[in-house]
């Protein structure tokens, strides 16, 4: 009835950009890119879920806050993950009750409309609720130590809860995050139930850790294996970036050849000069046949497949005491393994 | 997973370094201490492959350096440009430390205060108070899991949790593939012995 309800019923609170909050506590805790993007990629999915509609009539388009929160989503390195606010109560109440409580939220606002968080500085969240016909709107506010919240229809609007309810949203939609990284929450939903999940998750990964550093270190009598073992790897990556003619990349599942264009920074690539003939022409022959599973980008029987070469990473330079010996193996080990190549695949792809 | 595989990258380059970093050091070690040496190189390796973006990763690296013999693997791993910077935020997470601390100190006097005076009525809301006990429970028990984890409040706690869990399936998924390849290796070699 009256259009200007929407707007006088909202406090005047806002949430704050996590970029400013981020300035004031230094370079204490940068926003990881890697993690960002996945959060994003969940969010963006997660967000329109929450769009719920009401009964009440909002002047302002739902639409519209939607892009703005979108639109943060694009920047590249803003760390922003909005909170999706899923409202807890929803109290239909009458048109008159909501005038009432307009006056009443009207009388609280200019008392109770800062909110100082130290402690959530170092969230990664922007200034985002959703939009709903009552729900909070945001926009952003330049204040670095303030954050900002508007009150949502029905609820206590004291600085207090205020700030229970930002704390206790940021923390459910972790939670959500959670629940698509460890296996088998989807069920769980009370935090009490998420957060043993996590736990047990947490410590049987630790404990997997512990295990295969023990068994590393049966299998390795002096650990000069495993430098064999990655420098089959090295060499892997660097014969398909290298070689991508040998018809290597036909058998590549787009993935690898993600992963070896991802190789810019990293100087694998530098093969030594001194490859022989040879070494090349065995490379060529083993590479030809590898197919390489999705899942990693090591294979067992890429291992077996790959020989030490003489060829040797640039960064690595203490490794070259071991060429020597290594280099005696070789001519030993490549007159086998043409021969036997076929085999072993038979025997690592069981 | 793309965004793990430069993890993924950075992980193993690093971890190879610091294990033959360990191993021309030593020549002979039992079973247990080249354990706890390449379970140590891991850990490291991925605390700096995470390049000092998160406090689970500074507080590793900080708890390795503490032990004197580590310290030289630690450097070697990181890298001459990162020590500095890693002190800086050794130094800045310490009074990071202290700040949650005395802060927590305070919430708690302010919340026994608080309860002292509405003793209300405790039982009506029964069933809320055993569920955030046991919520508390359980976040203690994640904060002795994560690395670092006392120092954080609830909310940063649950966000490096998660990213500690990425970093351990990478971790994880390296070295397991690592062993595998080490056990075909091994049985390879030895059948061909026998031929």
């Amino acid at each position: 009835m009256n259009p200007q309800l929407p707007n006088t019923l909202q406090q005047q609170c806002f949430y704050n950009p996590n970029d400013h909050m981020f300035a004031n506590h230094s370079a204490l805790v940068k926003p990881d890119p890697g993690m960002d993007e996945y959060w994003a990629g969940l969010h963006a999915g997660a967000f329109s879920d929450d769009q719920l509609g009401y009964g009440y009539m909002n002047p302002n388009p739902v639409a519209q806050p939607v892009e703005t929160d979108q639109a943060l989503f694009v920047q590249g390195n803003s760390s922003s993950v909005s909170a999706s606010v899923s409202p807890k109560k929803r109290k239909g109440q009458s048109l008159q009750v909501v005038s009432d409580k307009e006056k009443k939220i009207k009388g609280c606002s200019e008392g109770d409309s800062r909110i100082t968080h130290d402690q959530n500085s170092n969230s990664k969240e922007a200034s985002n609720n959703t939009s709903s016909k009552d729900k909070s709107k945001v926009s952003e506010v330049q204040k670095p130590d303030y954050i900002h919240v508007r009150a949502r229809r029905g609820q206590a609007t004291d600085s207090h809860s205020l700030a229970e309810r930002v704390r206790r949203e940021k923390i459910s939609e972790r939670m959500k995050y959670l629940q698509d990284l460890v296996p088998g929450c989807n069920k769980i939903t009370g935090k009490a139930g998420m957060l043993d999940e996590i736990i047990n998750y947490v410590q049987s990964l630790q404990k997997q850790v512990e295990f295969l550093s023990m068994k590393l270190a049966t299998v390795n009598p002096e650990l000069d294996f495993n430098i064999d073992n990655v420098f089959a790897k090295e060499i892997f990556q660097c014969s398909t970036s290298e070689f991508p003619a040998l018809g290597c990349s036909s058998t590549n599942s787009a993935y690898f050849q993600l992963n070896s264009m991802d190789q810019g920074g990293i100087s694998y690539c530098g093969l030594d000069m001194g490859i022989n003939a040879a070494e090349m022409g065995l490379r060529r022959s083993i590479s030809a046949p590898i197919s390489i599973p999705d899942q990693t980008f090591m294979d067992s029987s890429c291992y077996n497949q790959m020989q030490p070469s003489g060829v040797w990473d640039g960064d690595i330079q203490n490794l070259y005491r071991m060429e020597f010996e290594l280099e005696t193996l070789i001519p030993f080990q490549s007159h086998q393994f043409t021969g036997s190549n076929e085999g072993i695949n038979m025997k690592t792809e069981t | 997973m793309h965004t793990s595989s430069k993890l993924t990258k950075e992980f193993t380059k690093k971890w190879v370094k610091g294990l033959q970093i360990c191993c021309s050091s030593k020549k002979d070690m039992d079973v247990l201490e080249r354990k706890k040496k390449i379970k140590l190189c891991a850990d490291i390796a991925l605390a700096s492959a995470k390049n000092a973006t998160t406090s689970w990763s500074i507080a590793l690296i900080s708890e390795a350096k503490k032990n004197d013999e580590n310290e030289i693997l630690v450097d070697n791993l990181l890298g001459p440009e990162s020590r500095f910077k890693q002190q800086k935020i050794i130094r800045q997470m310490n009074s990071c430390h202290k700040r949650v601390r005395s802060k927590k100190i305070l919430k708690k006097s302010c919340s026994i205060s608080q309860r002292m005076k509405k003793m209300g009525p405790p039982k009506s809301n029964l069933a809320a108070y055993i569920a955030k006990r046991l919520v508390k429970k359980r976040t203690q028990v994640l904060q002795r899991l994560v690395p670092g984890g006392e120092s954080m409040d609830e909310f940063s706690l649950i966000k490096e949790a998660l990213d500690y869990i990425l970093s351990l399936r990478v971790q994880v998924d390296v070295m397991r593939n690592l062993a595998n390849a080490t056990e075909v290796l091994n049985q390879s070699n030895s059948s061909n012995v026998f031929d």
